[in-house]
């Protein structure tokens, strides 16, 4: 069964039909791409799957549960969290106290105000864990704001993970890096989501070839196939719409 | 963890021994107001500095918290209800806390520009309802009351000024470590985190608005602890505790401490404290003189007066805060100068008598001589101080050149 299950879901922003009908599958333990020309509302599917806009119609089961039209809390809650293109983290606490935020819900924390952080032994062996895991534990005690960019987006993807969430939505996760910068997150990426299901928007051809296990092309709200990345380069309709000059360039 | 509890015991102490060394009548006064503005101040911290929310109503609470406490100690005196007097800021609390239950629902939705009008509106309510409803506000005349009813606390009535201040010490002290402590429960981090990024909050499972919530209903009851104390302290509630004068000065004495850090509002609160008994005292202009000091801290110093003071702490680490000492005081003597002078014509301009003596100096409002003495020492001074600036800027980085120290801390809260 699909942990995430996509069906005719449409959204509209007042007459623009943004999303129109896409029905989409994914599987546990997959590594999915979307990938689609600018505009192509790539991110406006990630709002919708993440609750931070409410669906037009259609539905969105994660885990056989709907979650479309909840808020993005109980989604996070389910187990489905997200990073975002720009990069959105908690700019005035440390490294560690960032992440150690982002692991509260799930160890069962809620919104207690009688317990005291520093004491939780086991909720700050496990954010130290997730540093280490994100190769930043040299940085922890650093303002999130004052971090280099890489940094920045590393810590963004930290947040994603840190709740031990069973998938993860990742919105352009190498944008504005360098070639080493962005080598270096694919890497981490790909230990990181060890043992998830991943979907991700990304522009960077390599990176989603290389990646992914299966690609969705998204073109003016339409997804126009969905299939493993050989089969998306030998697709005439993908190359007419979106990959040709890509592919003749490779 | 040692080091935290030596701050604690040594906040205890100075507690304690803070009456001894200002025993007088106005010494004592003067005390008693100050915890209760490190209270309210501390608590209108929790919304604006923890949790990001700009209020302009925070005396609602306060105030119902003391509306509520002086009725309690009406109802002690007449025996309609048997509640020891030392807990009557805790009931002023609870009150505090009921208010902020009911209004935090709809308040608390969005922050920012929201939150701010909705705290001003709320604010203006209270205020105008406070002259209608007069059975519980009293009119213009307030409420007023004994404190000194019910069973004694061990022997003590509360009577004396300085029962009282033992009282408010009590509850200064409960009330700052449960401040603190707030701060490092989870509620309390994800209330900075929903400062930071609301959004990002929601995505790490958390509804943005329950935490903005749960940190609107502490900062009530404290606030509403603050409010009791003052009942007990003045013995009279009026609808002037509940206006947007009275939210507005917590506003001041939060920001000119700086919200950045925990300690902040309390180097607010007892220096406005000061401003308003012991300036005042001295001249009719100290709001004027207030407000300047409130320009300048948003312009000069965003992180407050305790920003400046923990500014230094890089090179008090490395051992060379003692290089700061002598240009800091050659610096000071024309800046000193200089404040002195332009408020010597501030006084001038605003005094009426003929002889008008200002620091030992005789000065005449209407002689050019008087102007021309401080304009003419104001700009010396003032060139002055621009001759010194150059070696402390040189002083400064000399005491903290170094490549960043490793352990650079993020802001505590």
């Amino acid at each position: 069964m699909a942990l995430l299950s996509l069906q005719q879901v449409s959204k509209q922003f007042g007459v623009t039909s943004v999303i129109e009908e896409v029905s989409l599958d994914i599987n546990q333990g997959e590594r999915h791409a979307i990938i689609g020309p600018n505009g192509a509302g790539k991110s406006t599917l990630f709002h919708l799957i993440s609750g931070k806009y409410p669906v037009s119609s259609g539905a969105i089961l994660f885990d056989g549960q709907p979650i479309h039209n909840r808020p993005p809390y109980e989604i996070a809650r389910l187990g489905l969290t997200r990073s975002f293109q720009v990069t959105n983290i908690f700019h005035r606490l440390s490294v560690f106290e960032n992440v150690r935020c982002a692991l509260l819900w799930s160890m069962g924390y809620r919104y207690s105000f009688w317990r005291l952080v520093d004491r939780e032994h086991k909720l700050n062996r496990k954010a130290e864990q997730t540093l280490e895991e994100l190769g930043m534990s040299d940085l922890r005690n650093y303002p999130a704001g004052e971090l280099a960019y890489a940094d920045q987006r590393a810590l963004e993807l930290g947040l994603a993970i840190a709740s031990g969430a069973g998938m993860i939505l990742l919105d352009e996760p190498v944008a504005g890096m360098s070639l080493s910068e962005a080598q270096r997150a694919v890497a981490l990426i790909r230990r990181i989501t060890e043992g998830r299901t991943l979907l991700m928007v990304e522009h960077d051809m390599d990176i989603v070839f290389d990646l992914a296990d299966r690609i969705s092309v998204l073109v003016y709200g339409k997804l126009i196939a969905s299939d493993t990345p050989e089969a998306i380069r030998a697709n005439r309709a993908v190359q007419e719409a979106y990959l040709g000059e890509v592919i003749e360039n490779a | 963890m040692m080091s935290r509890l030596a701050v604690w015991a040594g906040f205890a102490i100075v507690l304690m021994v803070l009456p001894l060394i200002f025993s007088s009548s106005l010494g004592l006064s003067i005390l008693n107001q100050m915890t209760i503005a490190v209270i309210f101040a501390l608590s209108y911290n929790m919304l604006l500095g923890q949790g990001g929310m700009l209020s302009f109503g925070h005396a609602v609470y306060y105030g119902m918290g003391g509306f509520i406490a002086i009725h309690l100690l009406n109802m002690i005196e007449f025996e309609t209800l048997m509640l020891p007097v030392v807990l009557i800021p805790l009931a002023g609390g609870v009150g505090g806390l009921l208010v902020a239950v009911l209004i935090g629902t709809f308040s608390t939705r969005r922050a920012g520009t929201v939150f701010a009008m909705i705290s001003l509106g709320i604010g203006e309510l209270f205020a105008a309802s406070s002259l209608i409803f007069e059975s519980f506000f009293g009119g213009e005349g307030g409420i007023s009351g004994w404190r000194d009813v019910g069973p004694t606390f061990f022997g003590i009535d509360f009577g004396q000024q300085i029962e009282v201040y033992y009282l408010a010490a009590f509850w200064v002290f409960m009330a700052t470590l449960f401040m603190y402590l707030f701060t490092r429960t989870p509620a309390g981090r994800m209330a900075n985190a929903v400062r930071d990024n609301h959004e990002r909050a929601e995505f790490i499972g958390y509804s943005a608005r329950k935490v903005r919530y749960i940190t609107f209903c502490a900062a009530g009851l404290f606030a509403g602890i603050a409010g009791g104390l003052f009942a007990i302290n003045y013995e009279i509630v009026t609808e002037e505790n509940l206006t947007l004068v009275t939210s507005g000065e917590v506003l001041l004495m939060a920001y000119i401490g700086g919200l950045g850090f925990f300690i902040g509002p309390i180097v607010g609160a007892v220096l406005l404290t000061l401003m308003s008994s012991v300036v005042s005292a001295w001249t009719d202009m100290w709001m004027l003189y207030l407000g300047i000091l409130f320009v300048l801290t948003v312009m000069f110093l965003p992180r407050g007066l305790s920003g400046l003071i923990i500014m230094h702490g890089p090179a008090w680490h490395l051992g060379r805060l003692r290089l700061l000492i002598l240009p800091y005081t050659i610096s000071a003597v024309p800046a000193l100068l200089f404040v002195l002078t332009l408020m010597g014509m501030i006084e001038l301009a605003h005094s009426s008598a003929q002889e008008f003596v200002y620091l030992g100096l005789p000065l005449n409002p209407e002689g050019l001589s008087s102007w021309l003495l401080l304009a003419g020492t104001a700009a010396v001074s003032w060139l002055a101080l621009q001759r010194t600036l150059p070696q402390l800027r040189d002083a400064w980085e000399t005491a903290n050149a170094l490549p960043r120290p490793k352990d650079a801390q993020g802001e505590e809260n």
